[in-house]
């Protein structure tokens, strides 16, 4: 079988069999409990929590994130393997949400990691938290959701941002050199 | 002994709530003083900017469970770097409270060996909870100019 083949298969195996890192932050995580148990029930869509991150296949950041939490993200998100998605929770990982004045949470989470799916809502009710995983199926199943590939080739931006973020301070904006487009 | 009878002149807000207005040399006392006549429990302390004033407010809140009663002991101090004394040996929670009121307002308190990186992580600029710090200034300075990655 060719190439292409198997990562279609793979695809259709791994969009029924998400593990979701169990990393709560912000308010948001009170809307997990329900969409878990018995009311909403995840689990009959192959969806489950994961307590470590290397086995882990799906990152919900639950909703706002301070830089001290966004330091942990990263170091989670990263560990996790590839292929890797992550579902922005709630208006605050979308442009900060009620605190957009806060001088310590960051306001667009995309700039700092690779976001697939993105949850609007403060906070999003369970129907629209599993509406977003059967989204993200889709999009893994049609191969769309390369958030991780995203990390990989832009490695220097999102790090460059994430250093801005952690130091509190603006760097220089570097322009991207021709060749180092070609190479990555 | 109730609050009113320790200190002539405490005022009572509402029934149950008690202020008393102090230097920042007669809080030591002050606290010992409560705490040996009922008011055991330590409540918190905060921290007010009266920027126009050009003060901080400490109010250090005590509460008795014989009294049922709330005491608040209101000290002012410049806000200009003027330090205070650490109570940490009287209540040992005190110390945690004055770590954060360090970290958010610069308040240094004298006798306090913890005083240093608390909640912040490598924050490098003024402290944020300081009235002249401007928040929304420092936002649309930082986050909103984080640029978007490029995707090219
Ligand atoms: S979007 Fe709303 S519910 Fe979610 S973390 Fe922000 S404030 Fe909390």
């Amino acid at each position: 079988m060719k190439h292409e083949e198997w990562k279609k298969i793979s695809r259709i195996m791994s969009k029924r069999s998400l593990w979701m890192v169990h990393f709560c932050t912000g308010c948001g995580a009170m809307e997990m409990p329900p969409v878990m148990t018995s009311r909403y029930d995840m689990e009959r869509f192959g969806i489950f929590a994961m307590a470590t991150p290397r086995q882990a296949d799906v990152f919900l950041v639950t909703g706002y994130l301070a830089v001290k939490t966004l330091k942990r993200v990263v170091q989670v998100y990263e560990q996790m393997r590839d292929p890797k998605y992550v579902i922005g929770f709630g208006s605050c990982t979308i442009n900060g949400g009620m605190y957009w004045d806060s001088y310590n949470t960051i306001k667009d989470l995309s700039k700092y990691i690779p976001v697939d799916v993105y949850i609007a809502g403060c906070m999003p009710r369970p129907e629209a938290i599993i509406d977003s995983f059967l989204k993200l199926m889709d999009m893994i199943d049609k191969g769309e959701a390369i958030g991780w590939q995203k990390y990989r080739k832009y490695y220097d931006q999102y790090k460059r941002n994430q250093k801005m973020a952690f130091e509190y301070r603006l760097d220089e904006v570097k322009p991207i050199k021709e060749d180092d487009k070609n190479e990555s | 002994m109730k609050a009113k009878e320790l200190f002539p002149d405490a005022q009572e807000l509402r029934k149950g709530r008690v202020r008393i207005e102090l230097d920042k040399e007669q809080i030591t006392d002050a606290l010992k003083k409560l705490k040996e006549n009922g008011y055991t429990h330590f409540v918190m302390l905060s921290c007010v900017d009266w920027i126009k004033e050009g003060k901080f407010e400490l109010v250090y809140h005590m509460w008795s469970y014989e009294y049922k009663e709330h005491v608040m002991l209101s000290v002012k101090i410049n806000r200009d770097g003027e330090d205070v004394v650490s109570n940490r040996e009287l209540f040992p929670q005190i110390e945690t409270y004055e770590r954060e009121i360090h970290e958010m307002f610069g308040v240094n308190f004298v006798g306090n060996p913890r005083l240093g990186e608390f909640i912040l992580e490598g924050w490098p600029h003024m402290p944020p909870m300081r009235k002249d710090f401007d928040t929304e200034k420092f936002v649309k300075d930082l986050y909103y100019k984080i640029p978007e990655v490029n995707e090219e």
